[in-house]
């Protein structure tokens, strides 16, 4: 039996190709997705421990229980570390914020640049890639990548800010290498010496104190000593334990990265199985005859299963073996690209390739092979040996059972039940869950129940077809619909990818509507302006210059401070008048608002535990304790006021001159974009820190983000439709092989060989097609309903553009698939084929 | 063009132009050690209006025969001619285009499209050729094959004599200028098979159809007016107004 099967492979080698390919591609990505979550961690810890190499204990402040804010360390405890027995040297590191100037005269970025301390000796583990380290107060170093986009160079000189906006100068004397502090790549980075960070940056202390140990003593040792000095209330690790530390937590991040890319492992893996089983079915069916020989000359049932079963594990076997390889490939490649485009990814030199991804790989590869193998390997064996003398190869009609329609019932109302359910719910993670079972549930539905909806459906989607294209797309509606069984699983296949694509589609849609309409709401301006750093204040003498400017309408300014409410502190805060903005209340208008009231969100009314018409005693700096009427509220997550709101003049008198947070700006009608936003960046030109955002920009930085989001889930997704396009493709020419002699009619009685090319395009089309309207219609309702389950006020988005273009591109996919098949069909000779089978 | 003058002296008692005409046909299968010459060289031409039967041993080229005949095969050497146009040097896409318009064809099994029905299958050769389906003939050639209240059936739900009455009505509906038949009772009993061979023969009497037909039975090819016998890829004899009796004692003297 063995030696039949093997007989069998090397015989429909080409044939089972396809379904290798389709199973290689799917443990590629997984085996791929492990090579360079494996590869970058590696790296993540080889960087840490040299970076820890240089340190033998280290010291930080544990967090307060109960701010979870880890207090910086004085000078005391650094002095106290120094004196402790078998201490070499020990040296605080200082790190805050402390804004570059760019070369326009504004702070550099979207938030200030970092203020970090570069220690001297042998615990500096910043590495300065160029230059020098910063040896007095006038000199600093820029992390690379922040010289390179401001374009800064060793010699030059740069202003930086300090903690209170002051203007400072100082020399680059180096440049160092950010390493892997996220925070720090992010922001950018100037570096000064210890006293000199200090003071630019404000620090009340050191963030982490570095230890070396004198010659002999182990760090062990030293860790203990210190610890033991210190006493509770710090964290005292050795150099190792705190390397080991570090790279554990990135690791959380890889994992993570590790997770998501799986996710698309399994979808591919899944449609995978699905065209497996498709084409363990079809071979099935084609060979009938050969198995009921095998049945006639003594071949038990037993040993038709075995041979089906490991005709699927040599298979799958060598398939995962090959989509190993190509996974290595595509790891190492996707490594390649992320150091091309310039990330900050730890390099290692080679891609790893571990025990567990190769023990992996093969197992998912073969588990998922020989199990999608099983049901066809089963009904191999319901084959009775008569049928090895029945000349014709009878059509398998297809009959929905009451067992198939009733489960596929039950599925669909538990689906839409707990759709609906989800829908109903008040938005949060349990919606959303909700929904993703309830779409699951209904996606299985339509598996059990796709064999009977393909008829139907190939009859709509082929009517265009079949009026174009005359008796070839005739036939080929036919064709697509003779067998419901396997064109339901091939198209599931491309349905399961176009789902979700059009998911993510409508999903990303709908919030970038949704989040317009919010900026709308929230941001009803041309212009804003606000600090850097989102917390220190703007000149009044700002909003004063802007209303002075002609191209501009509608100046406001909002300014707040904290005041304690009871024992409490709360945001209390003002706006100046203009006349298009009226911030909108839940009762009544703004003008209720009148001196000794106030109009307060409703998350602090709750917190007060108030409601309007009371009266709470707010503690100014300026005028005592004001008791003041609540006369109106507003929903604190859809309006910019500040938690508690008085009139303007009110709350000069309560709190003194205090600085803007932020001013908005509306254009004047006739004054054109560029005109107005020059005499915005002329005003805030005098203030570094004053940053114009326009609602445009807003638009459409979060534009990118989606878009990018999109493209990325698009192309990961993209793998699943590929291997459903095998799955198209090996089903065609499955089928081409099974009407080799129909085929050879039909060119007999005239079809000339692109007739017959066309008829199975045509053919393929419509698959493609069924499986993309399936995968539409899921993906837009599934899409809609996890829409509402993000938030409250969701604005649907439907980008039919997208979606059109999905289906298009699904069918010219599935003409594509049919390609090959086609040239083989009408590539053959008409008198071989009448002679076969 | 003309081939008048061209035809064989054999058949020069035949008044009408003949449908098919071979001179010179050989195929050979295959190169060097392992060719096989099916044909050698056979002339050979079939009247219109006429019923020929080809007959000879297994393996004699029968098939190979009718293959080059109706442009499903290529020569190897020699013309083929269907009325007055050549085959030989015509491309794929021109034999199809004839085999459309001119030709008809009944095959042993699988005749039929699985998918279609009896009538869209009797019916396909004409939407193949972007005809209309005369409605009288249509009519008529249901008629005359008793395939009236089977129209619409599957060939699944067809009995395998059945089928071949489609096949036949199919082959008939065309008005091809010839019909070529590969054992088209060789799957039948005697009764189906008699019944296929009588509508052959009405449809050559009343309509005026040319039929060449290959068969192995000497009772089918004495419906036919005229036998021609193969051997090893060579025409070595012929009969006209064949009996069964006739036919056997034929192919027993070839056999010797
Ligand atoms: N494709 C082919 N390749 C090689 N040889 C072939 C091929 N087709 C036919 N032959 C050979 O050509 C010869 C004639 O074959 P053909 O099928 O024409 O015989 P036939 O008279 O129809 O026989 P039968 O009565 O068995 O149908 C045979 O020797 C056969 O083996
Ligand atoms: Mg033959």
């Amino acid at each position: 039996m063995l030696r039949t099967t093997l007989a069998g492979l090397r015989a429909h080698k080409l044939r089972l190709l396809l379904t290798s390919l389709a199973i290689a591609l799917g443990v590629g990505f997984i085996a791929g997705t492990f090579v360079l979550t494996d590869t970058i961690e590696v790296g993540f810890s080889q960087k840490f421990s040299a970076a820890a190499d240089k340190v033998d204990v280290s010291v930080l402040p544990v967090r307060g229980e109960s701010t979870g804010v880890a207090r910086p360390m004085s000078g005391a405890v650094l002095e106290k570390i120094r004196a402790v027995g078998g201490v070499a040297d020990a040296q605080g590191l200082v790190q805050g914020t402390s804004a570059l100037i760019g070369k326009d005269g504004k702070a550099a970025g979207d938030v200030p640049t970092a203020g970090i301390s570069i220690p001297e000796g042998s615990l500096n583990r910043t590495s300065i890639t160029s230059g020098a380290a910063p040896k007095t107060a006038t000199q600093a170093v820029l992390d690379e990548n922040t010289a390179e986009a401001r374009g800064f160079k060793i010699g030059d000189t740069v202003a930086v800010l300090d903690s209170k906006n002051a203007r400072h100068e100082f020399t680059v004397v180096g440049l160092f290498d950010a390493g892997l502090d996220q925070q720090l790549l992010y922001s950018g980075a100037v570096g000064y010496t210890t006293e000199t960070a200090k003071a630019m940056t404000g620090a009340k202390g050191f963030k982490e104190i570095d230890v070396l140990a004198s010659e002999g003593v182990t760090q062990e040792a030293v860790r203990g000593s210190v610890a033991a000095a210190l006493g509770t209330g710090y964290q005292v690790r050795t150099g190792e334990q705190y390397a080991a530390d570090l790279a554990r937590s990135n690791g959380a991040d890889t994992q993570l990265l590790t997770l998501g890319l799986l996710m698309f492992g399994l979808v591919a893996m899944f449609v995978a199985a699905l065209v497996i089983y498709n084409t363990f079915n079809i071979l099935v069916a084609q060979r009938t005859r050969e198995m009921a020989l095998l049945r006639c000359i003594g071949a038990t049932r037993g040993q038709v299963f075995g041979s089906i079963v490991l005709e699927s594990a040599v298979v799958g076997l060598l398939s995962s073996v090959l989509g190993l390889l190509l996974g290595y490939g595509l790891g190492a490649g996707a490594l390649a690209v992320l150091a091309g485009a310039g990330t900050s990814l730890p390099s290692t030199g080679s891609a790893a390739l571990t025990t567990r991804t190769i023990v992996l790989g093969l197992l998912i590869g073969l588990v998922v092979t020989v199990g999608a193998a099983l049901l066809p390997a089963r009904s191999a064996t319901k084959v009775a040996p008569i049928a090895a003398l029945r000349s014709q190869v009878e059509e398998h009609t297809f009959k929905a059972g009451l067992f198939r329609v009733i489960f596929a019932a039950l599925l669909l109302v538990v689906g839409v039940g707990a759709t609906v359910a989800g829908v109903g719910m008040v938005p949060g993670e349990v919606a959303l869950l909700a929904v993703a079972a309830g779409g699951s549930f209904v996606f299985l539905a339509v598996l059990v129940l796709g064999p009977v909806i393909v008829k139907p459906l190939g009859a709509f989607v082929g009517w265009l077809p079949a009026k174009l294209s005359g008796v070839p797309g005739r036939l080929a509606v036919d064709n697509s619909r003779r067998n419901p069984k396997r064109s339901a699983t091939t198209t599931v296949a491309l349905t399961v990818g176009v789902t979700l694509m059009t998911l993510i589609a409508v999903l990303t849609g709908t919030m970038r509507v949704t989040f317009t309409q919010q900026l709308d709401d929230q941001f009803p301006v041309d212009y804003m302006v606000q600090t850097q750093d989102r917390g220190s204040g703007l000149p009044r003498a700002l909003a004063e210059d802007l209303r002075t400017r002609p191209e501009l309408t509608s100046v406001v300014a909002s300014r707040e401070t904290s005041a304690k409410i009871g024992d409490k502190e709360y945001q209390v805060g003002a706006f100046t008048a203009g006349s298009d903005f009226r911030p909108k209340l839940d009762a009544g208008s703004i003008d209720v608002l009148k001196p000794g009231t106030a109009v307060v969100s409703d998350y602090d009314l709750k917190q007060l535990g108030v409601k309007v018409g009371d009266r709470i005693p707010v503690r100014t700096t300026e005028a005592g304790t004001v008791d003041l009427t609540i006369v109106g509220t507003f929903d604190s997550g859809e309006s910019n006021l500040t938690g508690v709101t008085v009139p303007a003049e009110e709350f000069d008198r309560y709190f003194g001159p205090v600085d803007d947070s932020w001013v908005m700006i509306n254009a004047k009608d006739g004054v054109s974009p560029e005109q107005a936003r020059k005499a915005v960046d002329a005003a805030a030109q005098p203030y570094p820190t004053a940053k114009v955002a326009s609602s445009t920009e807003l638009r459409g930085a979060f534009d990118e983000t989606l878009d990018m989001m999109l493209m990325i889930i698009t192309g990961l997704l993209g793998l699943a439709v590929l291997i459903s396009l095998l799955g198209i493709a090996n089903t065609l020419s499955l089928s081409v092989h099974e009407r080799t002699r129909e085929s050879a009619l039909l060119r007999a009685l005239g079809l000339t060989r692109p007739q017959l090319r066309r008829m199975l395009v045509v053919e393929a089309l419509i698959l493609g097609l069924i499986g993309a309207l399936v995968g539409v219609v899921l993906g837009i309702t599934f899409g809609w309903a996890a829409g509402q389950t993000l938030a409250a006020d969701v604005v649907f988005q439907l980008p039919v553009l997208q979606i059109l273009a999905f289906v298009a591109l699904s069918g010219l996919a599935g003409v594509l698939a049919a390609v090959l098949p086609a040239r083989r069909a009408a590539r053959a000779s008409i008198v071989g084929s009448l002679a076969a089978g | 063009m003309t081939i008048t003058g061209e035809v064989g002296a054999w058949n020069a008692r035949e008044n009408t132009a003949p449908a098919v005409t071979a001179r010179g046909l050989t195929k050979v299968y295959g190169q060097g050690d392992t060719a096989v010459h099916a044909l050698r060289g056979v002339d050979v031409s079939f009247a219109t209006g006429a019923f020929t039967a080809i007959m000879g041993p297994s393996g004699s080229g029968k098939s190979t025969l009718m293959h080059c005949l109706a442009g499903l095969d290529t020569v190897s050497a020699g013309q083929v001619h269907i009325g007055d146009v050549e085959l030989t040097g015509l491309g794929d896409k021109q034999l199809t285009l004839l085999r459309r318009e001119r030709i008809g064809f009944i095959f042993q099994a699988f005749n039929l499209l699985p998918t279609l029905t009896a009538e869209q299958n009797i019916r396909l050769p004409l939407e193949i050729a972007g005809r209309q389906a005369d409605g009288e003939l249509f009519d008529r050639v249901v008629e005359t094959v008793g395939l009236r209240d089977r129209l619409g059936h599957k060939p699944t739900e067809l009995s395998g004599g059945q089928q071949q009455r489609v096949a036949v009505a199919r082959a008939l509906i065309s008005k091809p200028q010839v019909i070529f038949a590969d054992e088209p009772t060789g799957n039948l009993d005697s009764r189906s098979g008699a019944e296929i061979l009588s509508f052959l023969r009405t449809s050559v009497r009343e309509l005026g159809q040319t039929i060449v037909m290959v068969t192995h039975d000497p009772v089918a090819a004495s419906y036919a007016g005229r036998v021609v016998f193969l051997r090893d890829g060579l025409l070595v004899s012929e009969l006209t107004e064949p009996s069964p009796q006739s036919v056997l004692d034929m192919l027993i003297k070839l056999e010797a």
